[in-house]
């Protein structure tokens, strides 16, 4: 089976990110993100037909919370779902999107990702997916030291320490030259050693530097019909494909299969991608650390031995490099979790429609590629494209 | 107006919000925390078609899609896979209390286990560079048991004089 | 719209005031395990190819619920997507993942207990906004009686209509081996029960239940080669009405008459009056049975009580499963309805069939007096 119609990305908008955003209550601070999207997209909320909507629902206790946050995304009237999977839960939205374009059931889409994390308690929330039965007093929110231990052990100490802070700072780099970024440090590469040494450890060898923010913010995307595309000159970025790749719900490090590699081969075997470095012009990763940042971009790579270190150590992943990772500053400068993976989504559509301003990287952009992360380490991964992609046929079934 | 650039203060609503619950445990966790409780047992349960233990025991072999029915006690030694010491002090959702820290949690691989299925839990040691993977541990069972995965107090490191009787599944 | 979608086997347990013998896991196994050897479907390349899956966080007490089971559902390495909703919700999401192209076959599955909080309505509370409607005491329950005033206060239907819902739900119910509450009733009985939010009385609102509904839904050519009984979804449709319930017309059917017309534009039907050989109503609460009957267009506007005395349920085969008020969860009151709709359409429903029973509208609701609608059109 082919796929029915082909859907592109017009539009986004963030609402600002910030540690506290006590100056709106939800619905404002949701329609702050809807009110850019449409105006990018230079349409009309009459335009949309259809609203997703997705968080988690014991970071800020709300249930249903789409029912409430209705005052601020205007559905009333319209059609919409709510989906949520964790911190997948953004570009989750995406792909539902991108179905129910591609269905013919709606013609124009608006995803809404939120958080707003200052409401609850993160790591305690974080901590309550874990099995009532057994790991609840155990787990400590998303907080882990067996990603940094996986590097050390393969590479060194030094090595990779200095790998995971030289990753930190590009991603400060980028997020300086992003104006929506959370956190913009204004880290120096000169003090990249006592930087991390100064910074509380949280667990293991991860420490506060590393870790991604904690932000409450809200992201919107807009997704067309083929039809809906032409018919409003919109300046698209086409939804390829995408791969969703779950696990199940034990935490098991080590000798664990990748979650990020197998989506990242089925994907790229079903869009024809042999040389991912080569085919892809860039990636928005959900890197919760720096160090499972560093750690995926080998697997998403799909590369082997320590080319992934070398891409960081050579500077290939900044934004005016070769393979530029993150131009946004990524998840560790921002991360309302209910939003972040659609903020991935949102930024790699950006710099396909060459919209990205300060941090739209210097090479042209062809296809750039999204990846969310959540649960007990899943995976799923967008790609888009500049070019209007062929309906191919579905090969997985 | 001098009253226009003043910024007005911003009222936070202060809610605890709580819902008490009554999980079941069904047949299978059931039986494990039953074990647990009464006899100081650590049963895994096991995928009749691969053979992978599943510990803490679950309905279904996520891999092979059918029950796991079979049911193995696994002696409570092992060998450390992997570790987390944690500085961050976090609430226990359980009882609302910030955790004291640091504290270690440990993934062991108890003797005989057949695939990934490490039992996780804390490690009670004094020295944190005594901490390191492949380092031989035991259960500490609590005194009194009440049918949940507390009735596993912590691991303890199992000292060369008072190793009796070692598993044979020990990493090499 | 090239594609088309079907219902390709259900399964239910059986629903159950508290199953404390099994746990959320245990209680969806079941129906997994069901459909799959309805089909003799396996999970991957070649068979299901994607899991929807309906649960809700706030009922589990679990951040990620549906982290719970993936295993069960085949997302081990695989691909799963929660619905967070009514299960209606999630037979739209499942059905645009077919009709897309993007999936050929999919599993669709959805858990919830509602035994295991200590009350429902302290979890329907939490969906009210912390500054405004929580401060009065707003609940799922307190939204429907207000909602129960408007209607029978607009449409005259009585509390002895209302007694003679219930009466006749529980008939149907006892023909359902999968429905809740089964034992027969007099509208004495019902008029009697304890009032619990005027004018909701004990007996008005569906019971306290735990469940678990799946379904595999596949594209045609997967349909016939997995079934010779598809049912085929011919009309979706949904529906937000706004939040603040003084904004709202209670009495009305804003949300459900707009997700009742887009399910019948894609469905091609005009007169719904007698265009359905069946009925399955999300009555969570006995006035919702004539109140959603209007919505749905069965009758005209304002006339349930009307439509309840000439004998309209049982005209137009209304809830022969015995409704929601024989008790789902309610986040699968609108699931269990397809269902219901799907087992009718195969011929399946025993002593409640509906003869040679063609297409069916099956209804699900979801927020504070049935602020997001759903409505499904399903043929054979």
């Amino acid at each position: 089976m082919s796929k029915n119609r082909n859907a592109a990305i017009i539009g986004s908008g963030m609402s600002e990110f910030s540690s506290h955003r006590e100056d709106v209550n939800q619905p404002e601070m949701i329609h702050e993100a809807v009110i850019e999207a449409l105006r990018d997209a230079d349409i009309a909320l009459e335009d949309v037909d259809c609203l997703l909507h997705g968080n988690m629902e014991l970071f800020e206790m709300v249930h249903q919370p789409d029912m409430w946050h209705v005052l601020g995304d205007g559905a009333r009237g319209k059609s919409g779902l709510r989906l949520t999977t964790g911190g997948t839960t953004g570009i989750t939205l995406a792909c539902a999107a991108d179905n129910l374009v591609a269905s013919g059931l709606h013609d124009v889409v608006l995803a809404i990702g939120f958080e707003k994390l200052q409401e609850g308690h993160t790591t305690g929330g974080i901590t309550n997916m874990a099995d009532p039965l057994w790991g609840r007093s155990l787990q400590t929110g998303a907080l882990t030291g067996t990603g940094a231990q996986k590097v050390i052990d393969e590479f060194g100490e030094e090595r990779a320490k200095l790998a995971a802070m030289k990753y930190r700072t590009i991603m400060d780099e980028h997020a300086m030259r992003n104006e929506k970024a959370h956190r913009r440090l204004r880290l120096e590469r000169q003090y990249i050693k006592e930087t991390a040494d100064n910074s509380p450890p949280l667990v293991g060898e991860l420490r506060m530097i590393h870790m991604c923010s904690q932000s409450d913010g809200a992201c919107a995307v807009v997704f067309a019909s083929e039809e809906k595309v032409r018919a409003l000159g919109a300046n698209p970025a086409w939804i390829v494909d995408h791969e969703t790749v779950h696990r199940e719900e034990t935490m098991v490090f080590g000798s664990m299969l990748s979650t990020q590699r197998a989506a990242a081969e089925r994907l790229f075997a079903r869009a024809g991608i042999a040389n991912p470095r080569g085919d892809i012009d860039v990636f928005e990763m959900y890197d919760p650390s720096a160090w499972w940042g560093v750690d995926w971009l080998r697997d998403f790579l799909l590369l082997e031995g320590d080319e992934h270190l070398k891409m960081i150590e050579n500077d290939e992943i900044v934004l005016d490099g070769p393979f530029p990772v993150n131009p946004s500053g990524g998840v560790i400068a921002s991360n309302p979790i209910g939003a972040t993976a659609l903020v991935r989504v949102a930024e790699a559509a950006m710099q396909v429609r060459g919209t990205a301003g300060a941090h739209q990287v210097s090479k042209p952009v062809r296809r750039a590629l999204a990846s969310g992360f959540g649960g007990t380490l899943w995976t799923v991964l967008m790609l888009l494209s500049k070019e209007k992609p062929e309906r191919r046929v579905n090969t997985h079934g | 107006m001098a009253e226009e650039t003043s910024v007005p203060e911003r009222i936070v609503s202060r809610q605890v919000l709580a819902i008490p619950q009554r999980f079941s445990t069904g047949p299978v966790m059931g039986r494990f925390l039953r074990e647990l409780r009464d006899h100081k047992r650590i049963m895994a349960n096991k995928c009749p078609k691969c053979g992978r233990h599943q510990l803490p025991p679950r309905e279904v072999c996520a891999v092979c899609h059918v029950e796991a029915t079979g049911w193995e006690e696994l002696p409570p030694e092992g060998a450390i896979r992997d570790f987390d010491v944690v500085y961050y002090a976090s609430p226990d959702p359980l009882t609302g209390e910030t955790r004291q820290v640091p504290y270690v949690l440990c993934w062991v691989d108890l003797d005989g286990t057949q695939g990934d299925a490490p039992l996780w839990h804390l490690l009670n040691v004094e020295n944190l560079a005594e901490v390191r993977r492949g380092v031989r541990v035991r259960v500490v069972f609590a005194d009194e048991r009440h049918g949940t995965t507390e009735d596993i107090r912590h691991f303890e490191i199992i000292r060369e004089e008072a190793s009796p009787g070692a598993g044979t599944g020990a990493e090499s | 719209m090239a594609n088309r979608v079907a219902i390709c086997a259900v399964a239910q347990t059986k629903f159950e005031a508290c199953k404390r013998d099994v746990r959320t896991q245990g209680l969806l196994w079941e129906v997994v395990k069901d459909v799959r050897a309805q089909t003799g479907l396996d999970f991957g390349p070649g068979g299901i190819a994607g899991a929807v899956t309906v649960s809700d966080d706030v009922f589990d007490a679990r951040t990620i619920s549906d982290g719970a089971v993936t295993d069960l559902v085949g997302a081990h390495f695989g691909s799963e997507e929660k619905v967070a909703a009514d299960g209606a919700q999630g037979v739209y999401y499942a059905a645009a993942t077919v009709l897309s192209g993007h999936h050929d076959v999919v599993l669709l599955a959805g858990h919830c207990k509602e035994s295991q909080p200590a009350s429902r309505n302290m979890v329907t509370h939490l969906a009210f906004d912390p500054f405004y409607t929580r401060p009065v005491g707003l609940d799922y329950l307190c939204a429907a009686a207000l909602q129960a005033q408007a209607y029978m206060a607009r449409s005259g239907v009585s509390e002895t209509q209302l007694a003679e819902v219930v009466v006749r739900a529980r008939q149907w119910a006892a023909r359902n081996p999968v429905a809740q509450e089964t034992a027969a009733v007099t509208r004495e009985e019902v008029l009697a029960s304890p009032m619990i939010a005027d004018p909701i009385r004990e007996k008005f609102m569906y019971p306290v239940s735990d469940g678990a509904i799946a379904m595999i839904l596949a594209s045609e050519t997967h349909a016939r080669r997995l079934t010779d009984k598809p049912v085929w979804i011919t009309g979706l449709g949904n529906c937000y009405d706004s939040f603040f319930l003084g904004e709202r017309d209670l009495a009305g059917n804003f949300a459900l008459e707009r997700a009742a017309q887009r399910a019948y534009a894609m469905a091609g039907v005009s007169a719904p009056e007698t265009a359905f050989d069946l009925a399955e109503i999300a009555d969570q609460y006995a006035h919702q049975l004539p109140q959603y009957a209007e919505g749905l267009g069965l009758c005209p506007e304002g006339c349930g009580g009307r439509w309840l005395d000439e004998g309209g349920p049982d005209r137009q085969r209304v809830n022969r499963s015995g409704g929601m008020i024989a008790g789902n969860p309610l986040i699968l009151g609108g699931l269990a309805r397809v269902a219901e709709a799907v087992i009718q359409l195969r011929d399946e429903a025993g002593e409640r069939q509906v003869a040679h029973a063609q297409r069916a509208v099956a209804q699900g609701a979801t927020g504070p007096a049935g602020q997001l609608q759903t409505v499904v059109v399903l043929e054979r």
